[in-house]
């Protein structure tokens, strides 16, 4: 098994990025997905992986962006003469070496040890490869946002960025729901979709500063735990009979829910930090930009891997460009949508002013 | 992500101070919003929230103004004595963010004064690391969920 170090990992990217290409008449199927800006046409195996590439995206119908073609090679040594992944050696890892090291050879790229599951991806070229030890040898997140470290990648690249934050909007104009995981993004959005508003996404969006903040939806799977999954009224709207997500969650699609088609882009037009609030209504306050940036980038950019400097630089300049708000979150899903509807309808007038609530 | 105790008690904390410091490596960088200070650290993913006093006194030391001159900067100001400046600064050295440097010690602003004078906060600096490294192995996050992993492997 061979193992790499700091030093050859440039070598063994461009070793896996050429293997993938050399077997690329070898992989048994294609999925093409047409995402904003990007026709991404992933190369692999039947299975798992390849249901999530039919089901996970919200493909779009014609966009403003530029489209650019992208291919990914998702393999394992089963097909062609693919290899077998190697280890990391017994060498100081850091992710932030790791990126380092790849984009000086102007290549990303991630590794997750567990299970030797490589990630790589050329910019330069939009290509890329996934390489596991087998057909299903991949982290169980994968299925819910499949090629998300790649997407992230390629829009970071061209200067976009993919938000660790959640979205509702009316009439194109939205808000960007911000915080760590458990902070109560997803039920928000969840309450807002169940009420009439729209949303480009509970978890991952990609975002833009070309003419303000623009968001644009990627990934249709939405979570809940059994909790707020009941709390919410779902068990009665989807039924329980879906097996649970290796997070013990319930997983759906936004179109079971969303009130009308996802919208292909939402002005977002303020930053809130969603917590759960001791009171039955719902309230929002202004809060610090310095406040708002940290709860944004600091889940956003660690769970990404590498661009970390340009993703600091990026979500500071969205954070200067929107008022900043803390949500303190009622009990009822219904006055929570309300709660943001009202408030986005006043926006930009009102949203300026040092204080709103119920 | 909750803000870990940001308290100024430093293991260096009767270190001489420096004549003047620097930005500790290029792995730190800074933004500054409204005039308060967030610093990330690249290396580890880490990051710094700093109050409007901190803000302040993180924004003159890491431009290169003198230790002396700061620290005359804030005679007067409330939130700023000269012990708990001496406190901050260790405590910046310690988190990583500032080293001693050679370089010859800038003049404060004239503004400088005035603005920590106007400062309602204590020096403070808050670290938001609870993920930090971690998390890049979990890219769907809730590792704070008991799952027993992920388990990065940090091979030192």
């Amino acid at each position: 098994m061979p193992r790499v170090t700091l030093e050859t990992l440039p070598d063994y990217a461009r070793f896996l990025l050429a293997a993938a290409e050399s077997a690329a008449g070898q992989f048994p199927v294609q999925r093409a997905v047409r995402l904003p800006g990007l026709d991404l046409t992933a190369h692999l195996d039947a299975g798992a992986l390849a249901d999530a590439m039919d089901q996970a995206f919200i493909g779009t119908n014609g966009d403003r962006l530029d489209s650019r073609q992208c291919h990914i090679f998702i393999g394992h040594p089963g097909i062609g003469d693919m290899p077998v992944p190697a280890s990391w050696g017994d060498a100081h890892f850091t992710e932030h070496g790791f990126a380092q090291k790849l984009a000086e050879a102007g290549l990303r790229g991630h590794h997750f040890h567990d299970l030797d599951f490589w990630q790589i991806y050329d910019p330069g070229r939009r290509v890329g490869v996934q390489l596991m030890r087998s057909a299903d040898a991949f982290p169980p997140w994968e299925q819910g946002a499949p090629l998300r470290a790649v997407l992230h990648w390629e829009y970071a690249a061209r200067g976009m960025r993919l938000a660790h934050a959640g979205t509702l909007g009316i009439d194109g104009k939205g808000v960007l729901l911000a915080g760590a995981g458990g902070a109560g993004k997803s039920g928000t959005v969840v309450a807002g979709l169940l009420n009439g508003l729209d949303s480009v996404g509970d978890d991952y969006v990609l975002i833009d500063l070309e003419n303000g903040v623009t968001a644009r939806p990627l990934f249709s799977i939405l979570k809940q735990d059994p909790k707020g999954f009941a709390r919410l009224g779902l068990e009665r709207r989807l039924g329980t009979d879906r097996p649970l997500n290796w997070q013990g969650k319930h997983t759906f699609h936004i179109d079971e829910i969303a009130p009308r088609p996802v919208p292909a882009t939402l002005d977002i037009v303020m930053l809130m930090v969603p917590h759960i609030g001791d009171g039955e209504a719902s309230s929002i306050v202004p809060m610090s930009r310095k406040d708002a940036m940290i709860a944004l980038a600091s889940s956003g950019i660690a769970q990404m891997p590498g661009e970390r400097e340009s993703g600091f630089r990026f979500f500071s300049d969205l954070t200067r460009l929107l008022p900043c708000y803390r949500l303190f979150l009622g009990t009822r899903p219904e006055e929570i949508a309300g709660t943001i509807a009202d408030f986005l309808a006043r926006a930009p007038d009102e949203a300026e002013c040092d204080h709103a609530g119920p | 992500m909750r803000p870990a105790a940001a308290g100024l008690q430093s293991g260096v904390r009767n270190m001489p101070l420096s004549e003047v410091y620097a930005v500790a490596s290029k792995d730190i960088v800074f933004e500054s919003f409204d005039g308060e200070a967030v610093v990330l650290d690249l290396s580890n993913g880490k990051y710094f929230g700093f109050s409007d006093s901190g803000s302040k006194v993180w924004q003159a030391l890491s431009s290169g103004v003198g230790t002396e001159a700061l620290i005359r900067s804030a005679v007067g100001a409330a939130m700023v004595s000269a012990d708990a400046l001496e406190a901050f600064i260790a405590r910046l050295v310690e988190l990583g963010l500032l080293a001693p440097s050679g370089a010859t010690p800038l003049p404060s602003s004239d503004d400088l004064p005035a603005a920590l004078a106007a400062a309602s906060e204590p020096l403070d600096v808050s670290v938001h690391d609870d993920l930090a490294d971690l998390i890049t192995v979990d890219p769907i996050h809730e590792v704070e969920e008991p799952l027993g992993w992920p388990a990065v492997k940090q091979v030192s």
